[in-house]
């Protein structure tokens, strides 16, 4: 008899206050995920960074001006997941047992319809074959495949470390992982402890509390896509920000 | 109209002619080289045993513990060691990404060795009298900074070089309030875990002329006139008024009232970019001595090293007084600008660097040698600012170097004519004798008390994973503390202060740091500044137009970034080496349309 699996839902948890825009999250992701460093061509439109730190400021001039570091990642959309719904590859997919939203290279055609609809900009495309300096290859990380040229990638929470912990679980005869096992680079590296992550159905995890607090806001969550990582700040500029208002005389717009 | 076989040929030939006019064909020539390929397109990442290693990252002073991820023997990622009790688990982006550096393809793979020693051998035989050796240690506090000593000390005439390094440290602990002149806290200041662990127990005031991502975390950012710090300062210390010190800095009188209130009203501590600057005098005043800036004894040595060098200033130095000069740049540390350093060379002196990098000395010196790169090298990395026990710990190597490189400590110690033996063992063994402290080793967490400890079993910890933690007594004021007041000349033509807005110190950076900078302009690279618009506007400089930025030691290439956050009066630079040589003690400059 096999024990019954909960389906869990993994979302993470980030409190602006505490990040101070260092950049161990991109970095440690980049080298987790074998992101290769940047052509010489690159700029931060062509670049790939799975998660990426935005500075961003409440608009006034010096010395009103303050700022603030976000980082954003894939939101893993629960709901009218945009990506999903473009995709005519049938190459980006939402796992209902972990609740993340996956992109399959090897059925991407590098259409770019996701980026297109991604409201997050958390999308990236292989402009270049990937490549690294001269022997960094061996640096590459064995559990995650490098991908090729032309094909969309994004955030899937360091599938690569599900994998492993899933395994592990297997080979010691659990059914469930141990969630010490399974945390994504990101939330390892950050040396400030801004980012949380864990199971969103269990209300004992510190991430699915972070949520509830009156603090907690997601982006642009009047697009009812209802993202899966939970910002927080005490800053009402902050806040405001990540509503996207609307631009004054657009109102005939959507979204 | 009829069809003939003339104009279908013709309609036929047109169109492969306007075809050839469209991208498709010339798009489609590229794709289709995707499949006559003979390699796989994309790396295969080797497989392999997967296990765990432990060093200590040696790219600055905090000397973060890691644990790096190994396929068969290869580093594959670095993550911090989660129970260290200093740096506790963290690691900065620079320290993530570290055993990406001995691929590096700017790496100096090559150097003239045997060329070198003879021109330095020839030097010092045929120096006037009065004509020195000297030995540059841009990180002292190492074991190898002993090895240096000693030799500076068994050469006639020999001097050994370093920047002034603070006779105290900060016990971020026991503070309740940090009032920070500059100091980049949360950017590379200390230890990054050790800091932001102590976070929570105290409020911090970070007075400074633009919001860096230290005052972005402030509890409170008190924006003041660039160079006005001193104002502040006497204020603080009831010198002056602070209605006088607001209309010099342009900072509210409240919140400078707010300040010394906060001062008074617990444990408190002054921090100052500089940690020699006379703004930490202010430590005296508010009772930090003895108890949040504190002496801290130093890791013990074998009895035979105590006839070293004593450490000098590159500034005490006389003019025209140095005939060879070897400089460590192995490792990132304090770097001292060309122009403090050239005045002192003799006119015909020899310049010899060890260096990974040819970003810094390198571009300067006749003799550039190859040093080993973290993680290829076997080092020691002593306690940084926050450490408050005196700490030994070995940066063991991950791999082996991927070039042929120099030891600089065995190439000093023969040169001086040192015997060559391994100081890092005699270290330890020295600490072992001593016999106080814990040994805390990463594999199984435990912490032992050295008297527990058996020499060998010590040395085994040291490098496969451990560091040595001094026992912690009473604590102590520092001794006398020594300031030294920066030498600001006034450059009417030159408007802007020039602020470092980056941590940089130098040396190489893993290539992934593209990431942070030209793919997503999280951190200002190398190349690039950071204006006003009103600056920008005065100069006709448009936002990522090329400019140059002009000092009194030079002028460089640079792209400008316009940014309401920065002050008028106020250029923002990325810091590091290059930057260092071009503003030399004088950081004003003036950015010209390119």
């Amino acid at each position: 008899m096999t024990a019954q699996k909960q389906n869990r839902r993994y979302g993470m948890s980030i409190d602006i206050d505490k990040c101070n825009g260092c950049g161990a999250c991109m970095m440690a992701c980049a080298v987790e995920n074998n992101i290769p460093p940047a052509p010489q061509a690159a700029n931060d439109r062509k670049g790939i960074t799975w998660i990426r730190v935005y500075k961003v400021d409440n608009h006034r001039a010096y010395p009103e001006r303050r700022t603030a570091f976000v980082p954003v990642l894939c939101q893993q959309c629960g709901h009218d997941t945009p990506c999903v719904h473009v995709c005519p590859q049938q190459a980006v997919d939402v796992d209902p047992a972990t609740g993340i939203v996956g992109q399959m290279p090897e059925r991407c055609l590098g259409c770019r319809y996701c980026m297109v609809a991604c409201p997050y900009h958390a999308r990236y495309f292989n402009w270049w074959d990937p490549a690294w300096p001269a022997g960094m290859e061996k640096t590459l990380n064995p559990d995650v495949a490098p991908r090729m040229r032309g094909v969309v990638e994004k955030c899937n929470f360091c599938h690569g470390r599900w994998h492993a912990a899933q395994q592990k679980a297997a080979a010691a005869g659990q059914p469930e992982i141990d969630a010490a096992d399974y945390v994504p680079a990101c939330v390892e590296a950050c040396p400030t402890g801004a980012i949380r992550f864990g199971d969103l159905n269990d209300p004992s995890t510190e991430v699915a509390q972070d949520a509830q607090r009156p603090e907690s806001f997601r982006l642009l969550e009047k697009i009812g896509t209802e993202p899966k990582i939970h910002y927080r700040s005490h800053r009402d500029w902050v806040r405001e920000i990540a509503a996207a208002p609307r631009p004054e005389g657009k109102d005939g717009l959507r979204g | 109209m009829t069809t003939t076989r003339r104009n279908l040929l013709k309609f036929v030939g047109g169109g492969a002619a306007g075809a050839l006019l469209t991208p498709a064909p010339w798009r489609l020539i590229t794709d289709a080289a995707l499949w006559s390929e003979n390699w796989p397109g994309i790396p295969r990442p080797a497989r392999g045993e997967i296990r765990a290693r432990f060093t200590h990252c040696t790219l600055c002073p905090a000397g973060c513990a890691v644990r790096a991820r190994c396929v068969n023997s290869q580093p594959v990622s670095l993550t911090g060691v989660k129970p260290h009790p200093i740096s506790y688990g963290a690691l900065c982006p620079w320290g993530i990404a570290g055993h990406h550096l001995p691929y590096h393809p700017a790496r100096v793979r090559q150097g003239p060795v045997k060329e070198a020693l003879a021109a330095v051998a020839r030097a010092i035989s045929q120096r006037g009298a009065g004509e020195r050796v000297a030995m540059l240690d841009l990180r002292p506090g190492r074991t190898v900074s002993w090895t240096y000593r000693r030799a500076m000390a068994a050469i006639d005439h020999g001097l050994y070089l370093a920047p002034r390094q603070p006779a105290y440290s900060v016990d971020l602990a026991a503070a309740q309030n940090v009032v920070s002149f500059g100091a980049p806290l949360f950017d590379g200041w200390g230890t990054p875990g050790n800091v932001f662990a102590a976070r929570a127990n105290f409020r911090l005031v970070q007075i400074e002329p633009v919001e860096s991502r230290t005052a972005a975390l402030a509890d409170v950012w008190l924006p003041i006139r660039p160079g006005t710090e001193a104002a502040i300062a006497a204020a603080l210390a009831g010198e002056t008024t602070i209605a006088e010190a607001a209309r010099i800095t342009g900072a509210e009188e409240e919140a400078i009232g707010a300040v010394k209130e906060a001062l008074g009203s617990g444990p408190s501590v002054v921090l100052a970019a500089d940690p020699a600057s006379p703004l930490m005098s202010l430590n005296a005043k508010f009772k930090a001595l003895g108890h949040t800036l504190i002496a801290r004894r130093e890791a013990p040595v074998p009895d035979a090293w105590k006839k070293a060098a004593p450490i000098n200033e590159m500034a005490a130095t006389p003019d025209a007084s140095i005939r060879v000069l070897l400089i460590d740049e192995s490792l990132p540390g304090g770097y001292v600008p060309w122009q403090e350093i050239q005045p002192k060379l003799a006119p015909n002196a020899v310049v010899v660097v060890f260096s990974s990098s040819s970003e810094g000395y390198a571009r300067h010196t006749q003799y550039v040698l190859p040093a080993p790169v973290y993680p290829e090298a076997v080092e020691d990395v002593g306690p940084a600012i926050d450490t408050v026990a005196a700490v030994f710990r070995i940066a063991a190597p991950l791999i082996a170097p991927t070039v042929p490189v120099v030891n600089p400590g065995e190439l000093v110690a023969r040169i001086a004519g040192l015997p060559q033996t391994d100081a890092l063992h005699d270290r330890a063994g020295a600490i072992h004798k001593a016999g106080r402290g814990t040994l805390l080793s990463y594999v199984d967490g435990k912490s032992t008390p050295m008297k527990d400890v058996k020499a060998d079993d010590f040395w085994k910890t040291l490098n496969q994973g451990g560091c040595w933690m001094d026992s912690t007594e009473k604590k102590a004021a520092p001794g006398k503390l020594e300031f030294r007041a920066s030498a600001q000349q006034p450059h009417d033509d030159l408007p802007l202060a020039v602020v470092a807005a980056e941590a940089r110190r130098g040396g190489l950076e893993s290539p992934l740091m593209s990431k942070l900078e030209r793919e997503s302009n999280l951190r200002l690279s190398a190349n690039r500044v950071a204006l006003s618009p009103a600056d920008a506007r005065a100069n006709g400089i448009e936002n990522g137009g090329r400019c140059l930025l002009e000092t009194a030691c030079g002028r460089l290439s640079v792209v400008a970034t316009i940014d309401a956050g920065v002050p008028a009066g106020v250029v923002e630079v990325a810091g590091g080496p290059r930057m260092a040589d071009l503003c030399g003690a004088s950081p004003r400059a003036r950015v010209v349309r390119a």
